[in-house]
């Protein structure tokens, strides 16, 4: 038979196919059966999306709204100027962390051999027709794909196949680092915004009628921030290189400062309006930052003195009650928050500041986190853009992704705090901690969300009132804390009883044993649940849409259907639902993908 | 012991002792707990009394004025009646759920495991894609589908069989007929007595080591009787009416209070004993003495569940604990009662009843009323309406693909070196998987199952989205109507909780007997 | 002078009496090796010393502080212990150097500096100088043994207390922790070692003791212990050990 065809025993290939599709009849049978299924779902789901019935430019026209609802377009610089920030982020990280992996010229051919190859199976599996129901009940069959437009996508595409199948096995010595490698397919893509058309409307000058413009590049408004964007970022990540060859140690701590501040920027920097007077700039807060640079300066340059060092407790204890009266006097609250950060210089600066290298390294830090706080601090308290008179302005893929964000960031201590409390000694912390985590957990998240939108300001003093989404914020911060709790039980209870003894035994109390010793072991244990758990809280952001906040989901299923001007969307739920999943599904999947192997390389370095 | 406590006790250093530290510690944590939490509740009630609506169940016994899409009642009486059909669908949901989702989901991590390069890659397709897009995105969307398909219109009046329209999906089902309570009894007494022949030819095996067939035999048990009872062997069933019939007129003649304190005092007996052993248990286990969380847990579930059977008693029978508390009807009139069940029982399983179990009842579509509007016949073939389908087949399909992980890995745990281990005894392949990696994949893949069956259920209450009548959907319909948020919210998460303490101590219980097997 | 004095110590498991009164005494520069059968009740006496086990009854004073409830007394006993343990517990997500430093820095308050310095010298002293920046995973067991009893000198504790140190090494590894211990007891420090190496104990010890069923059977010499032992207990043991 088959088998024993001389093809399937020395071809390569051909062994291939025999072990793997036809190794015993009933594997072939299997093989045939999910064959069959597998192209029959194929043509119905490029049948359903060609479908003449699908209105496309519903998703097209509205990106903008997906994106960030109504926002002021005068403002949107700050739009631009956060992702800027992001990028440029990542951009040196990617040039700095570079693991400086490389790739052969022969890989990069593999890998395009079997993209072309895949796109030529798919366009010549797909369907020449699709059925569309009538009114009347009748179906009518319909072309979508013409047999001309099949053979000219076909053709070049069994070309290229038919060329990298034999460009890859060229032996080829150079190498590609595959960071750079991954640069230039970013660079293709921006460089697609430019060429790629696809169908979209445009109004004409009055602004109300369509002219119908069947084709223009994809993102025919926003390729020049795009594009410089991309530079800014080619050009971080060649200052990246720079600083890892340099072997610059304090950017392997500035980089995930950097990347657990950026989000706080972005956040005063989309929704909020910082007061930037020049008054208050020049009267107060340049003076307070060099004052308290200057102080800083002296506390890192004396804090090795052994003389001092004896006095080290009581200069901390009077710091502590100086910060505590500062505290609760009228004071400005930069004053505050800047008492308490001296503070913890005090604490931290002898451990440090022990070489001039690690003094100088600490003053930077320590000056940069004053301008970090001065900044943060006015652009809190500074009017805020979440709501206008109009209504709420705010929404779109910017919300969903603050969610996520901000639920993770509130979440975490809290989870981290019920956690430890769940697996303490004292009966009494552990029962009502694992009370609150075994209640928030049992009920769906849906139902606090209710409780936010409608009945958490019952429970608030007169006169304190909070936005929805700050509600919602609070809410979703118990919830994944929770849930958080539960994850990190699991690794404090991995920690063997053996690390709680050795800590004790070398004289820690119970502070420097739970943070120095335990909690960071069970945090490694268990980083893959947690970027797990984080995924599932972007995907479950989309929830707030059933209360009524504009999240990227709403505005598919209720903004945009309801349109009528200036082009009749009425009713087009199915085309957003699609663009949704496929949306979601390129965010999650790429995450989760990439955290598998940003997991692999922590791996590496420890133990 | 007081005497050398004294000794000890020095006023200079009492606050730097360790159990001073602690017990100081635990009671500042607690008064401040309270503290916050009585603040809390103390502006919540201080608020509302300020507002118009005070906090008040009155609303549960009120006529709702609403009626709901679907459910067993669709025009309830009560609020409390329809809490109960919201909750009735949230469970049809659920356990209609695990079913499907535990099969498919096993099948489909069996597929990913398949050495053929096809059913494996088409099985992770799968996988990635329903695991990446958020569960209330695909119900939307499961929702949008149906509703893209035509109205009913005029012209689809008649007859049919199988139907998809915007109104839902129609298809022929079986409609149970007046035998049919008898011929399930029956059947569940087949398989009852099938299971034993399989024990019985398996213990055969084991003693005289030849093979004694114990599939053969136990299928042809129960195709021997099945056949019997499909030809009238459930009129044999009738003496259970008969014995209910006598109950009933025993608990009907003497007064309802003696048996609401009977069954009281018996579930509050059981529930004793349970705690009592809990307790025993953990006294005499490794950590002497010391009552593990869990241990809390089971003891408050079972007083929570002696509580609950102790006001079931008493509430529905007359009211007469509700009247002497409230003076008016708190709860939806009834007279469902004890004596009524077994007269239930006794109508249902009848010498007399004769005919086939059920009858295949074909679907319509009709006009409704008096209207022009076409609708499918309510009460014919099986119409399962938009916003059920496209909550039970989203959260079914997003649980399976969980379900598939937790049976690939669980499959994947039990190592190689098992299966070499049993082949190397002389196991032929189908004893192997029976013996010893079925039982081993089971106890592993049991806890993170459970984990799955909880997400779902509380996945359900995403059917709000798709106005499909679950608990959620109908609480938030009746605090609308009222303006009684807080009381729904504590319906909720009542219901939420003890769903989710069945759920979890059915697991804990087979998880509990799978380990002592174990030792 | 005496630095450990234990006076009449008994501690419960539940209803189990581990220790059933041990009265004992240590002076300064002294090495004890404590010796006996499994479940005797050794480590949990050892473990009571630093308060790692509470003991119910009895008086246990270390260098002139009486082992109470008072954190104030706990804390400055254990940070004159030093203890080393079977299954070594280092910090698997600290480098070597960093397990070493971190008492100095957070419980002793020293600047980092200092305390590297004083680390690679003891490191030095245990003979593996050059691990000092791997993790404690990539090491082989004795040396990371050796890493402990290093990161217990950082502290300079006066005593230090060994459990089974060498019982979890194989028999080429055994020998450097050995070592390394000798080297410790000549520079003079006092030591309670828990150990089943005879010939550790012959040759360093100053005192041997025997310890069965939570008591205290024999004390003696390492001399007068193996070739002469008082006790009819210590005999039965010696033969079934040697
Ligand atoms: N945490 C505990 N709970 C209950 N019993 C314990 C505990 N720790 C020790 N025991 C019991 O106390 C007795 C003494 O134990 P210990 O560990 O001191 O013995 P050991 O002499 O060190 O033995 P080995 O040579 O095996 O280490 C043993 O019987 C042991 O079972
Ligand atoms: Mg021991």
């Amino acid at each position: 038979m088959i088998r024993d065809n001389k093809f399937f025993i020395e071809n390569p290939y051909g062994r291939w196919v025999r072990d793997n599709l036809f190794s015993s009849s009933s594997s072939a049978f299997l093989t045939f059966f999910a064959g069959f299924m597998v192209i029959y779902s194929y043509r119905g789901i490029v049948g359903f999306i060609l479908n003449p019935e699908r209105m496309w430019t519903s998703v097209t026209y509205n990106m903008k709204l997906y994106m960030i609802l109504a926002y002021p377009d005068e403002a949107m610089i700050r739009v631009w100027l956060s992702v800027g920030l992001a990028l440029l982020l990542g951009g040196l990280s990617i040039g700095f962390y570079n693991s400086g992996k490389t790739i052969s010229l022969g890989g990069i051919f593999q890998k395009l051999f079997t993209i072309s190859a895949v796109i030529a199976l798919l366009i010549a599996l797909a369907p020449t027709n699709t059925n569309v129901i009538q009114n009347d009940g009748s179906i009518e069959v319909v072309e979508i794909i013409p047999q001309d437009v099949r053979m000219l996508i076909l053709g070049p595409s069994l070309v290229l196949t038919l060329a990298f199948f034999f460009l890859k096995n060229i032996k080829i010595k150079s190498l590609f680092n595959t960071a750079k490698v991954n640069l230039t397919y970013c660079g293709l893509i921006i460089a697609s915004l430019y060429f790629i058309k696809i169908p979209t409307i445009s109004l004409d000058s009055s602004g109300e009628r369509i002219i119908p413009d069947p084709f223009l590049p994809i993102a025919s408004t926003t390729y020049i921030p795009w594009t410089i964007l991309y530079v800014g970022m080619l050009i971080f990540f060649f200052i990246g290189s720079l600083l890892k060859n340099r072997d610059i140690k304090i950017m392997a701590r500035l980089i995930p400062i950097g990347w657990f501040l950026c989000p706080l920027f972005i956040f005063s920097w989309i929704f909020k309006k910082p007061l930037v007077e020049l008054n208050t700039v020049f009267s107060a807060d340049i003076p307070s930052i060099l004052v308290f640079g200057i102080i800083g300066f002296l506390i890192i340059r004396f804090s090795d003195n052994q003389s001092l060092g004896a006095y080290r407790t009581p200069i901390n204890i009077g710091f502590l009650v100086l910060s505590v009266v500062v505290f609760l006097l009228p004071v400005v609250f930069i004053f505050k928050a800047t008492m308490v950060l001296l503070l913890l210089l005090l604490v931290v600066s002898p451990a440090i500041a022990t070489t001039k290298e690690g003094k100088r390294q600490l003053f930077i830090v320590w000056v940069v986190s004053l301008f970090v706080l001065t900044f943060l601090i006015r652009g809190a308290s500074s009017d805020t853009m979440l709501v206008t008179p109009t209504g709420s302005i705010f929404g779109g893929f910017s919300l969903t992704w603050l969610l996520a964000i901000f639920g993770t960031y509130a979440s975490f201590p809290l989870g981290l705090a019920l956690a430890l409390g769940r697996t303490s000694t004292l009966p009494v912390i552990r029962i009502i901690c694992t009370g609150i985590i075994e209640i928030v957990r049992s009920v769906p998240y849906i139902t606090w969300l209710f409780f936010a939108s409608v009945m958490l300001t019952v429970f608030l003093p007169s006169g304190v009132e909070f936005n929805l989404i700050i509600r919602v914020l609070i809410l979703t911060a118990f919830f994944s804390g929770a849930y958080f709790a539960e994850y990190i039980r699991g690794g404090l209870q991995s920690i063997p009883k053996g690390q709680y003894e050795a800590a004790n035994a070398i004289g820690m109390n119970p502070f420097q044993r739970i943070f120095l010793v335990i909690v960071p072991q069970a945090l490694r244990a268990i980083i893959p649940t947690l970027v797990g758990s984080v995924i599932t809280s972007f995907k479950d952001s989309s929830l707030v849409a059933i209360i009524g906040l504009f999240d990227i989901l709403r505005i598919g299923t209720s903004v945009i259907p309801a349109q009528s001007q200036p082009v009749a969307f009425i009713g087009r739920n199915l085309e957003q639902l699609v663009f949704l999943s496929f949306f979601f599904w390129v965010f999650t999947f790429v995450f989760s993908r990439r955290s598998m192997k940003f997991e692999k390389r922590l791996g590496l370095g420890e133990r | 012991m007081l005497g050398k406590v004294l000794k000890n006790f020095d006023i200079r250093t009492f606050w730097r002792d360790v159990r001073f530290l602690k017990w100081a510690g635990q009671v500042l944590f607690l008064v401040l707990f309270a503290y916050s939490l009585v603040l809390f509740v103390q502006t919540g009630i201080n608020n509302l009394q300020s507002t118009n609506i005070p906090f008040s169940f009155d609303f549960l016994g009120d006529p709702p004025g609403v009626s709901i899409a679907e459910g067993f009642e669709t025009l309830p009486d009560s609020g409390l009646r329809m809490l109960h059909v919201g909750m009735f669908n949230m469970i049809r949901i659920m356990i209609g759920g695990i079913i499907v989702a535990t099969i498919f989901g096993t099948l489909l991590g069996i597929a990913r495991l398949s050495s053929n390069w096809i059913v494996e890659k088409a099985a992770t397709a799968l996988l990635e894609v329903v695991r990446n897009v958020p569960l209330l995105v695909q119900i939307l969307f499961f929702q949008a589908f149906l509703l893209a398909f035509p109205r009913l219109e005029e012209r689809d009046r008649g007859e049919i069989t199988f139907h998809v329209s915007s109104k839902g999906i129609a298809y022929p089902w079986p409609e149970r007929q007046e035998s049919a309570f008898m011929f399930f009894g029956f059947l569940l007494l087949t398989i009852y007595l099938a299971r034993r022949v399989f024990k019985w030819r398996v213990s055969l095996l084991e003693k005289e080591g030849r093979d004694t067939n114990p599939f053969l035999w136990s299928f042809l048990t129960f195709l021997v009787l099945t056949f019997g009872n499909w030809v009238g062997g459930y009129k044999l069933m009738g003496i259970i009416g008969l014995i209910s019939g006598y109950i009933s007129i025993v608990f009907d003649s003497i007064p309802s209070i003696a048996y609401q304190v009977l069954f009281s005092v018996i579930a509050v007996f059981f529930a004793f004993r349970y705690i009592r052993k809990q307790i025993r248990n953990t006294d005499t286990g490794e950590i002497r003495g010391i009552l593990s969380d869990d241990d809390y847990f089971r003891i408050i579930l079972s007083g929570v569940v002696a509580v609950f059977v102790v006001l079931f008693m008493f509430m529905p029978l007359g009211q007469n604990l509700t009247y002497f508390l409230e003076g008016d009807e708190l709860f939806y009139k009834s007279n469902w009662g004890i004596p009524q069940f077994f007269d239930g029982v006794a109508k249902k399983f009848d010498f007399n009843i004769s005919g086939p179990p059920v009858i295949m009842s074909y679907p319509e579509i009709i006009q409704a009323g008096t209207t022009k509007f076409t609708r499918y016949s309510p009460d014919l073939g099986k119409v399962t309406t938009v916003g059920y389908f496209a909550t039970w087949f989203g959260v079914t399909l997003y649980t399976a693909i969980f379900i598939s992980e937790v049976v690939r890995s669980g499959i994947m745990a039990i190592s190689k070196g098992q299966s070499e281990a049993g082949l190397s005894l002389g196991l032929r392949r189908r004893s192997l998987l029976r013996l010893i990696i079925l039982p081993q994949a089971f106890r592993v893949m049991l806890p993170p199952m459970g984990n799955q069956y909880l997400n779902l259920a509380k996945n359900t209450s995403l059917g709000v989205a798709v106005a499909y009548p679950e608990v959620v959907a109908v609480g938030q319909t009746l605090y609308n109507q009222e303006g009684q948020t807080l009381p729904v919210f504590l319906v909720w998460m009542i219901f939420y909780c003890s769903i989710s303490l069945s759920i979890s101590s059915i697991i804990n219980y087979y998880n509990r007997k799978m380990k002592i097997v174990e030792r | 002078m005496s630095i450990i004095k234990t006076v009449d110590v008994k501690k419960w498991f539940g209803d189990f009496q581990a220790l059933k009164g041990i009265s004992m005494e240590v002076s300064e520069g002294e090495v004890l090796v404590i010796c006996g059968p499994s479940g005797s009740g050794k480590s949990t006496f050892i473990r009571c010393i630093n308060r790692l086990e509470q003991h119910q009854e009895g008086e246990i004073v270390v260098d002139g502080i009486e082992l109470t409830n008072d954190l104030k007394n706990i804390e400055a006993i254990r940070s004159e212990v030093g203890m080393v343990f079977q299954s070594f517990n280092l910090f698997p997500h600290l480098t070597v150097m960093q397990n070493i430093t971190l008492a100095p820095i957070w419980v002793r308050k020293k600047s980092r500096s200092e305390s590297e310095e004083k680390a690679m010298e003891l490191l030095e002293r245990v003979g593996i100088p050059e691990q000092a920046q791997k993790f404690p995973g990539q090491l082989s067991g004795g040396q990371q043994q050796r890493v402990a009893i290093a990161r217990a000198l950082a502290m300079e504790p006066k005593i230090m207390l060994f459990d089974e140190p060498t019982s979890a090494l194989d028999p080429e590894m055994i020998k450097e922790v050995l070592d390394a211990m000798k080297e410790l007891a000549e520079s003079g420090m006092t030591m309670i070692v828990v150990t089943h190496e005879m010939g550790f104990a012959k040759e360093v010890a100053d005192r041997v003791m025997l310890f069965d069923d939570g008591l205290m059977v024999e004390e003696n010499t390492p001399k007068e212990f193996f070739d002469n032992p008082k006790n009819e207990r210590t005999k039965l043991f010696l033969s079934q050990i040697l």
